[in-house]
């Protein structure tokens, strides 16, 4: 191994991998401010993230940075003085935080975002410039959806706002919500009609509280924190309105568009958070590849040992197509909002699974260290231990499937493939909320990449061993949902019906995968097919379908790429970036 | 809300409400007869992820793009029926 000799600033970084991926011209801003996590004097590195952690406590130290350098204004659009434009550009520069601690990530913030989504897809004016306000001022919300008795089931949650001469009267709990005891304000999920047997779509409301200090005291009490497993620096705790009195004009969007806005939110958020999850995957395999480097065992380095190898390249495979299918998923959102929520609760679903196998993976090489509270690689099972949070957070997967399964027996691959700017880091047009939908269109742009480079006469070089396979497969899972009754499509939909939903994100991940080969890549060229090869190749395995490869070259050369951006200090993301840490 | 190419246009509200009865009493397999139009989709035992097959079924019939929130703000096959149908010939819901 190498080590590099440019500096962050240095013009003669290469423009592109060894495999042919572009590369960022500079490093991500927060990246440079949080610094060498590796370094031991760094107060914003992995050892204090992993002393706050111990403690439960949120990472004063980093917390501080992301304050100064206004991190939330990444939460707020550019219209309204923020810096919110394109979502996989928010992912991009939330990347460090979450590979330095998940938990940071979310407790500084990801959760506010969550909360200010629907803000900005349903607030009238003066409730945008308001919650912007209190967010360019560095100030936190919470999202309060969740009752610890109806999880995901949200058309069944019991907190009321009762209409009232002044406005609405708030009853009900709400708990498991982050920064219940520091946020500034919050978006409540409310019913507004009368409890009944039969919930409909417009049983409920969202509420912004934008100044919690003020309900009055005796009608609104923070509830104690809950602990966690994982994600331990965040602050879980609840919210108990017992006829907390709210002014009208705290409805957010129209009485009982509660569900149909959280819907269209939700499709933001599972994007930044699947997005953001990759960051955990990133990091680890960074720490364990610097870890087999420097480990001696048998007369030689750990990643001299071909078991070591293949285990690292096989991650880095996995860090591939979860960043490629995030990614696609991120840049729907602008592009193809229509099919946006199918491709956001696919995302929010495979990608968590993705990194916790991966982590798990390599754990293994990690040995006994990974299970060590302290030490250098620590926070990779820290990182193993916050991916479980991050992955039920908010939306467990579960219910990610069940949001896509009622869109899969209606698919239809016969509109326009999506174009190369699905796969890339272009400028994409403003997200527009009002254009996502609740019920994803026919056409899938994003399978139909995969449908045309399948039926291409010249099969590019990565696919051609690997289309027969993925071509029987796509055509059975599209045979296979078309005869879904409509009984079977909904939350009593059995296990086969839900494999389809995961058959169906591994095929959206091989076609972002694609994509991002055969339309993506430096000016005039392409990745190197190997790669291509190398990701087919894993999901194949990953999903079940297909015996681990006999064929050792496309992983191979995964590992040269590996090997490379370590040694010039670039990220491992399917976007590399330059990034301030150092192999040893 | 915009049409597409396969559009079916009803000659009038009683044929948009025929077809969704017939619909529903597919889904729910019972006859057709025991399917009340102006009785709520939910309490037919029609929940939210039926909507959504109802709403792909009036796209590939009639054409026209729907989101389950009209079932929500229509909740009858009467009041939904009367929906689609202006709709679908440019008239006022």
């Amino acid at each position: 191994m190498t080590s590099p000799t440019t500096t962050t600033t240095d013009t003669r970084r290469p423009t592109a991998t060894s495999l042919g991926f572009p590369v960022a011209d500079r490093p991500s801003p927060l990246g440079e401010l949080l610094g060498d996590p590796f370094a031991p004097d760094n107060p914003t590195g992995y050892e204090a993230a992993l002393a706050s952690d111990d403690r439960g406590e949120p990472f004063a130290a980093a917390e501080a940075v992301l304050d100064r350098a206004g991190l939330n204004a990444e939460y707020v659009p550019t219209g309204l003085g923020g810096r919110l434009d394109g979502v996989d550009n928010l992912v991009r520069r939330l990347r460090p935080v979450f590979r330095l601690d998940a938990g940071l990530g979310l407790g500084h913030g990801l959760t506010t975002l969550m909360a200010a989504l629907n803000v900005w897809t349903a607030g009238d004016a003066a409730q945008r410039e308001r919650v912007a306000r209190l967010l360019l001022d560095g100030k936190r919300l919470s999202v309060a959806y969740h009752e610890l008795e109806h999880g995901n089931d949200l058309t069944n949650n019991h907190l009321r706002a009762d209409t009232a001469p002044h406005g609405f009267t708030l009853h009900g709990t709400k708990r498991v919500i982050n920064n219940t005891d520091r946020a500034a304000g919050a978006v409540v999920f409310a019913r507004t009609t009368p409890w009944a047997a039969r919930a409909t779509g417009r049983d409920h409301s969202l509420i912004l509280l934008d100044d919690l200090a003020a309900l009055p005291g005796d009608t609104f009490r923070r509830l104690p924190r809950l602990r966690t497993s994982g994600l331990a620096g965040c602050r879980l705790g609840g919210f108990e309105f017992d006829g907390c009195p709210v002014p009208g004009d705290a409805l957010l969007g129209g009485l009982g568009e509660g569900a149909s806005v959280a819907l269209r939110s939700f499709q933001v958020s599972r994007c930044v958070t699947a997005g953001a999850g990759t960051a955990l995957l990133e990091a680890a395999l960074f720490g364990v590849h610097r870890f087999a480097g420097e480990r001696v065992l048998y007369g030689r380095p750990v990643s001299a040992l071909p078991h070591a190898r293949s285990l690292l390249a096989g991650a880095f495979a996995d860090l591939q197509v979860a960043g490629a299918l995030a990614r696609a998923a991120a840049r729907a959102l602008h592009l193809h909002p229509a099919a946006a929520g199918r491709y956001a609760a696919t995302a929010k679903y495979l990608v968590p699974r993705l990194v916790e196998d991966a982590l798990s993976d390599l754990a293994v090489l990690l040995g006994a260290r990974s299970y060590l509270r302290e030490g250098a690689y620590a926070f990779v099972g820290k990182h193993l231990r916050d991916i479980a949070g991050l992955s039920i957070g908010h939306a467990g997967g579960v219910s990610c499937q069940l949001t896509v399964l009622p869109d899969l027996p209606g698919l239809r691959l016969t509109g326009p493939p999506a174009g190369p700017a699905l796969f890339d880091d272009s400028p994409t047009p403003p997200l527009d909320p009002a254009a996502l939908r609740l019920r994803g269109s026919r056409e899938d742009p994003l399978l139909t990449v995969l449908a045309h480079v399948l039926d291409a006469a010249q099969p590019h070089p990565g696919l051609a061993p690997l289309a027969p396979g993925l071509r029987a497969e796509l055509d059975a899972v599209l045979a296979e949902s078309a005869a879904l009754p409509p009984a079977a499509r909904g939350v009593a939909a059995d296990h086969r019906a839900l494999a389809l939903t995961e058959r169906y994100a591994w095929l959206l991940a091989a076609a972002a995968c694609v994509g991002t080969a055969t339309l993506a890549g430096p000016p005039g060229d392409t990745p190197d097919p190997r790669w291509l090869h190398a990701v087919l190749q894993r999901i194949g395995r990953r999903s079940g379908r297909l015996p681990e490869p006999r064929d050792t070259g496309p992983l191979d050369a995964l590992f040269g790429e590996l090997e490379h951006r370590v040694a010039a200090g670039l990220s491992l993301d399917i976007d590399p970036e330059p990034v301030a840490r150092r192999p040893v | 809300m915009n049409t597409s190419e396969s559009t079916a246009r009803p000659a009038d509200i009683d044929e948009v409400v025929d077809w969704l009865i017939e619909r529903v009493a597919e889904y729910r397999e019972i006859p057709a007869a025991d399917v009340d139009p102006e009785v709520p989709l939910a309490e037919l035992g029609l929940d939210s992820v039926y909507v959504l097959s109802l709403c792909g079924d009036v796209e590939d019939h009639y054409g026209l793009v729907v989101e389950p929130t009209v079932a929500w703000d229509h909740p009858t096959i009467d009041a939904l029926a009367k929906h689609l149908h202006a709709e679908l010939t440019g008239g006022a819901s």
